[in-house]
């Protein structure tokens, strides 16, 4: 096996963007930033950074090699090359937002590690390798765990970190579990040579177990019920664009890594009719997802943890996505996700600009904020509204097209199809209780002596550009469609 | 130079963009919205005019260029644009108009503080109406159709704070909405038998032989072809539309709005848009005169609303005492003629009339907007008079339109595109009766025209707006004096020596010789309008504003009911009206006692049982666990966050989900 360093340095320009412009980012602020104030440090790190997502951006639009890639640990097909530029558009959205609302001593260390999370994301998109793959999701979850901590100042931003941790600890071992058995049974690394291996012997309860490890690793990324309660007291306690980060991002990323695991390595013997070993585990994940996810946000009376709630839901539908992905190829849950994530960024960003303006827990907080700032009312609206389903925001095309799917493949009475049906009437659900955040920004009339608030400029650009790529979407989901 | 086919979304685009950024600058900045407003429309005028070199190259080829908008699985909905003579004349027409209309505006709204939205209502108007007549897609004319209702609606209650004004806006949408709904339920149909709604298609559009045979061929209830019924329901929204009898009640009332916006909406670019429709459909409403066993054709019903109309709206029209309301009037028979041209199988005379309506009923409305402008907003025409010495300018242009309308002949438009549908309803082979419905209407024009022109003008000021009237600035009576040129120009295009226009709209056009006779006939009926309306309204001008109308001292009770609109108003009121209210308040009985029972009944479970989930899932399962790892917390404290604890039932939690997974999936037998 030899490996063409040309081609590979071509193939990983994004990456390399993102490496060193962390580097950069550490090295200036050591070098040049000592005696400057702190403001003025956060602003050129975040700079620099920007600079390096919009260059990886643009370098993963380039051509790149079609085959497997350095030993066949890579490959940059269209989920690959589509899932690369979502993550690297939505930690951009995510890092634009950061300066002027989030106030951090050591802001250079909070871009590299954004960026470093945000490496390990486009690593995961592609890789079709288990070693590599563990690689990458560890690389993301380490920074993102670092990340939902740094706002050293607040005791709920430390306890939110060290939940995540935990959980995404214990996470990680039952995937690496997952992964020694499966190369214990298969004695293969990369995914074609372990879907070869267990095609070559019959079924056994071990390949379950394995599987269900796998899917536990996957749960707890994408916060899928009974995997998901550190959700709830991450998104509450993490800075707010680091939980952007964790919410949007390394859901898609995690998506795409799995929807590869499972769908080109663990797809089962590929007989016609006969399911992969993995459908049965994940429809229980997606239909506990929804019930719990949907319900509890209902109780919610504290903003965070009723999109973190929401979040469970999404999983829910994330799942299915997965789910008829075997018949329909990824297109579909991979435009979900891209949506929902945008979606999510835009309403982080707009929490993260009140974190700034005393904070907005409850959803009485909210009241009147259409008076104190059309633009944050306005963006928290679209940004809701996509995730209840409205068109024509995105959000009601990526339900949409998956539930068609879905319902495609073996009509209401099947498994799939069952699990939409239930999905549909949960999102009359979903629409109460994001509307119960709605009418507080924008029926209710503001408390007397409220100030106006100032919303900094990239946190404005940052939610245009949201609102704008979700109604671009929504209106020309061909855009992305078509690309795969 | 010629405009590619595939830029054609640019000309409605302008203007629509311009729209949207009007409505984001400050409002503190009026004149950079007008000036946003003129440069894009300029900009689409300029863009039509290439499109129309583009189509007179070549009249008979149409451009069309066609995209698909989404894909449904089994299907894509495509739309498309489709330049030819009929779509781009018509697309100058309004950009033209329009462009004058806005100019205008700029005087007569100078002071208005809401000028900015009057100017974004304006431009998306524009917009919405330039697609409509470009678009090759009647779905995608349907969606510029009703973008040209919502624009109509916010222009005619832009003074929303009056409530005449506000009424009017609801009224012009209800009653426009009513004949959208034919044509909604006609496009569904023509989809659903059709399989397509592109007008033209390379064959397999809506208006090509192939779909026309098979629509022609088939038939439905009452033994009418589906074309007839099809046609019929896509006549229903251009009835609407173009104001005519049975839905013509909202046109007169429109004119709450500013006057541009009653120039925009009577004269020329939206109640075309009706006419327009008709035009463009037309091979699909002829569709069936080949056969002889249907109980009637689409075209004969066209054309007996039509005649209906012209003389309604002119028997009306001479019992009005408000300027508008006379002008608003003459353009519903206007339209009749127009629809009854097109019903009698002469489309292109229909379309003339429409382009020579346009010029001079624009400029006449525009011209009342001056003189309402001058006497400080003073419409009823008893208090005016005497107005020729102080407002030379607009008294010339007035008059000029009045005798394009009135069909003064030879030198002024209206007389010629008149005479080509009097023409066509004279050789229309079903019925005579149209056509002398329409000779009468052509008398009753000439008199009320008359009668405007000499209660405004004539005589002495009657009241004190008329007394302290002076000539509107240069901005307002620039574009008067261009419409007035263009009033009479215009009627050179058509006429029977030299019929460019019929010719280059339907290259099969042949002229009919003979007609001398008829214009005859009707330079005589002309001539003794003008006369009778002088005699009565001239010669003794008025002298007081209580004083009697003459027409109500020789006949009493006919004045009374024309001049209360025939009670078509109150008729509606007492039935529609009366139904309507009569159903809303059943259905509110309904909502409120049942529906909003259930529904509350539906929330408070729907609250109940996320309040047991919640209480599930944060206190029994967590403290549940946390209990099984170091004893229950004491007090039992709903949910702690203490963080040890519960970090450790997470991750009991964790192993527990992941053995019940496991388990479920073993015992559960799912390969």
């Amino acid at each position: 096996m030899t490996i063409d360093h040309s081609e590979l340095l071509h193939a990983f320009r994004p990456e390399a963007c993102l490496v060193t412009g962390a580097l950069l980012v550490l090295g200036l602020d050591l070098a040049a930033g000592r005696g400057r104030p702190p403001e003025r440090r956060a602003q050129n790190a975040a700079l620099l950074g920007l600079l390096a997502l919009a260059a990886a951006l643009a370098a993963s639009f380039a051509a790149a090699p079609a085959g497997p890639l350095a030993a066949g640990t890579m490959l940059l097909d269209p989920l690959a090359r589509i899932t690369r530029a979502g993550v690297l558009g939505l930690a951009l959205l995510a890092l634009a937002a950061t300066p002027g609302t989030l106030r951090l001593p050591h802001a250079a260390e909070y871009v590299a590690l954004l960026l470093f999370a945000t490496a390990g994301f486009t690593l995961m998109a592609g890789t079709t390798s288990l070693l590599l793959g563990f690689v990458a999701l560890e690389l993301a979850s380490i920074a993102l765990y670092l990340l939902a901590g740094f706002d050293k100042a607040r005791p709920e931003s430390a306890e939110a970190a060290l939940k995540y941790f935990l959980f995404g600890a214990v996470a990680a071992a039952f995937l690496l579990f997952g992964f020694s058995l499966l190369y214990g049974l298969t004695g293969a690394l990369d995914l074609p040579g372990i879907s070869r291996g267990l095609a070559a012997q019959p079924a056994s309860p071990l390949l379950l177990v394995a599987v269900v490890m796998v899917l536990v690793g996957f749960g707890f990324k994408a916060a899928a019920a009974p995997f998901h309660l550190w959700a709830p007291d991450v998104y509450q306690g993490a800075p707010a664009p680091a939980a952007a980060l964790i919410a949007s991002a390394a859901k898609l990323a995690g998506l795409a890594f799995f929807l590869r695991l499972l769908g080109s390595g663990l797809s089962g013997s590929g007989a016609d009719g006969e399911p992969a070993p993995w459908t049965g585990a994940v429809a229980m994940l997606a239909v506990l997802s929804l019930l719990v996810g949907n319900i509890a946000a209902l109780g919610q009376g504290n903003v965070r943890r009723l999109l973190a709630y929401s979040a469970v839901a999404h999983a829910g539908v994330l799942l299915l996505g997965v789910l008829v992905s075997a018949r329909a190829g990824p297109g579909p849950a991979v435009y979900y996700a891209v949506t929902y994530g945008l979606a999510t960024v835009g309403a982080f960003i707009v929490l993260a600009v009140l974190d700034g303006e005393g904070g907005a827990q409850t959803p009485a907080d909210l009241a009147g904020l259409h008076g104190r700032s059309p633009l944050l009312a306005g963006a928290l609206a679209a940004c809701l509204l996509s995730l209840a389903g409205i068109p024509p925001l995105a959000g009601f095309l990526g339900k949409f097209l998956l539930f068609a799917e879905a319902l495609k493949a073996g009509g209401p009475t099947s498994l799939t199809g069952g699990i939409a049906l239930l999905a549909i009437a949960l999102s009359a659900v979903a629409l109460y209780y994001y509307l119960v955040v709605l009418k507080e920004a924008l029926v209710r009339g503001p408390t007397p002596g409220a100030p106006a608030i100032r919303v900094p400029a990239g946190a404005a650009l940052s939610l245009l550009a949201t609102v704008a790529l979700l109604l671009v979407l929504g209106l020309l989901p061909d855009l992305l469609l078509q690309r795969f | 130079m010629h405009l590619p086919v595939q830029l054609t979304w640019l000309i409605p685009a302008l203007p629509a963009v311009a729209a949207a950024v009007i409505a984001a600058v400050p409002a503190r900045r009026p004149g950079l919205g007008a000036g946003l407003a003129l440069a894009a429309l300029a900009g689409s005028l300029i863009l039509a005019l290439l499109a129309l070199a583009g189509a007179l190259a070549d009249p008979a080829a149409r451009l069309i260029h066609t995209f698909t908008w989404f894909d449904l699985g089994h299907g894509a909905i495509r739309l498309g644009w489709l330049l030819d003579p009929l779509g781009t004349l018509l697309a100058v027409m309004v950009a033209t108009v329009g462009l004058l209309i806005f100019t205008f505006s700029l005087g007569y709204l100078r002071d208005d503080p809401r000028a900015k939205q009057f100017f974004c209502f304006l431009s998306l108007f524009a917009g919405a109406m330039l697609g409509l007549l470009l678009a090759n897609s009647l779905l995608l004319l349907f969606l510029c159709w009703e973008l040209v209702g919502l624009a109509s609606y916010l222009l005619i209650g832009f003074w929303f704070q009056r409530p005449a004004a506000a009424r009017a806006a609801r009224k012009a949408f209800i009653t426009t909405r009513i004949g959208d709904l034919g044509l909604l339920l006609g496009l569904v149909w023509l989809q659903d038998a059709t399989g397509t709604l592109l007008l033209f298609d390379g064959g397999r559009g809506v208006l090509e032989t192939e779909a026309l045979g098979a629509l022609a061929g088939a038939s439905t209830v009452g033994g009418l072809a589906v074309s007839t019924a099809i046609g019929l329901l896509l006549f229903c929204g251009a009835a609407g539309k173009s104001g005519q009898v049975p839905l013509h009640v909202w046109l007169p009332d429109a004119m709450e709005g500013p006057t541009p916006v009653s120039a925009l909406i009577h004269a020329a670019p939206m109640v075309a848009a009706g006419v327009f429709l008709v035009a463009r459909v037309y091979p699909l409403l002829a569709a069936d005169l080949a056969l002889a066993s249907v109980p009637v054709h689409a075209l004969t019903v066209v054309a007996t609303v039509g005649a209906i109309t012209a003389l309604f709206g002119a028997a009306v029209a001479v019992a009005q005492d408000d300027i508008k309301r006379v002008l608003a009037f003459s353009t519903v028979s206007q339209l009749g003629y127009m629809m009854l041209a097109a019903g009698t199988g002469a489309w292109t005379a229909a379309i003339f009339h429409l382009l020579t309506h346009a010029c001079f009923q624009a400029l006449l409305f525009l011209s009342a907007g001056s003189v309402i402008h001058a006497t400080h907003h003073e419409q009823d025409i008893r208090r005016l008079g005497g107005l020729r010495r102080r407002l030379p300018v607009t008294c010339a242009t007035f008059t000029i339109g009045m005798m394009a309308l009135a069909g003064v002949p030879f030198l002024f438009s209206g007389f010629w595109s008149k005479e080509a549908i009097l023409h066509a309803a004279h050789g229309w082979s079903v019925s005579a009766l149209p056509f002398h419905v329409a000779l009468a209407a052509v008398a009753l024009t000439a008199f009320y025209m008359t009668r405007l022109l000499a209660e405004v003008f004539a005589g002495a000021p009657r009241g004190h707006g008329a007394e302290t009237a002076h000539e509107s600035p240069a901005v307002m009576t620039i574009p008067l004096v261009l419409l007035a040129a263009a009033s009479i120009g215009l009627g050179f295009l058509g006429t029977p020596w030299w019929p460019w226009l019929q010719s280059t709209l339907d290259p099969a056009f042949q002229p009919e010789p003979g007609g001398a006779g008829l214009m005859a006939v009707s330079i005589a009926l002309v001539a003794a309008g003008i006369l009778a309306g002088w005699s009565r309204y001239g010669r003794l001008p008025r002298t007081s504003p209580e004083a009697a109308d003459p027409l109500a001292r020789i006949v009493p009770r006919l004045h009374r009911a024309l001049a209360a609109r025939l009670g078509c108003d109150e008729l509606y009121a007492a039935t529609f009206g009366r139904l309507c209210t009569a159903l809303a308040a059943a259905t509110t009985a309904l909502d409120r006692s049942v529906w909003d029972g259930c529904i509350r009944l539906l929330a408070q479970l729907g609250a109940y049982t996320g309040l047991v989930s919640r209480e599930t899932d944060e206190d029994v399962l967590n403290s549940g666990f946390n209990a099984a790892g170091d004893g229950l917390r004491a007090g039992g404290r709903a949910y702690s966050r203490t963080q040890t604890g519960d970090a450790h039932g997470y991750v009991w939690m964790l192993a527990a989900g992941f053995v019940l997974v496991t388990l479920a999936v073993l015992l559960g037998g799912v390969r």
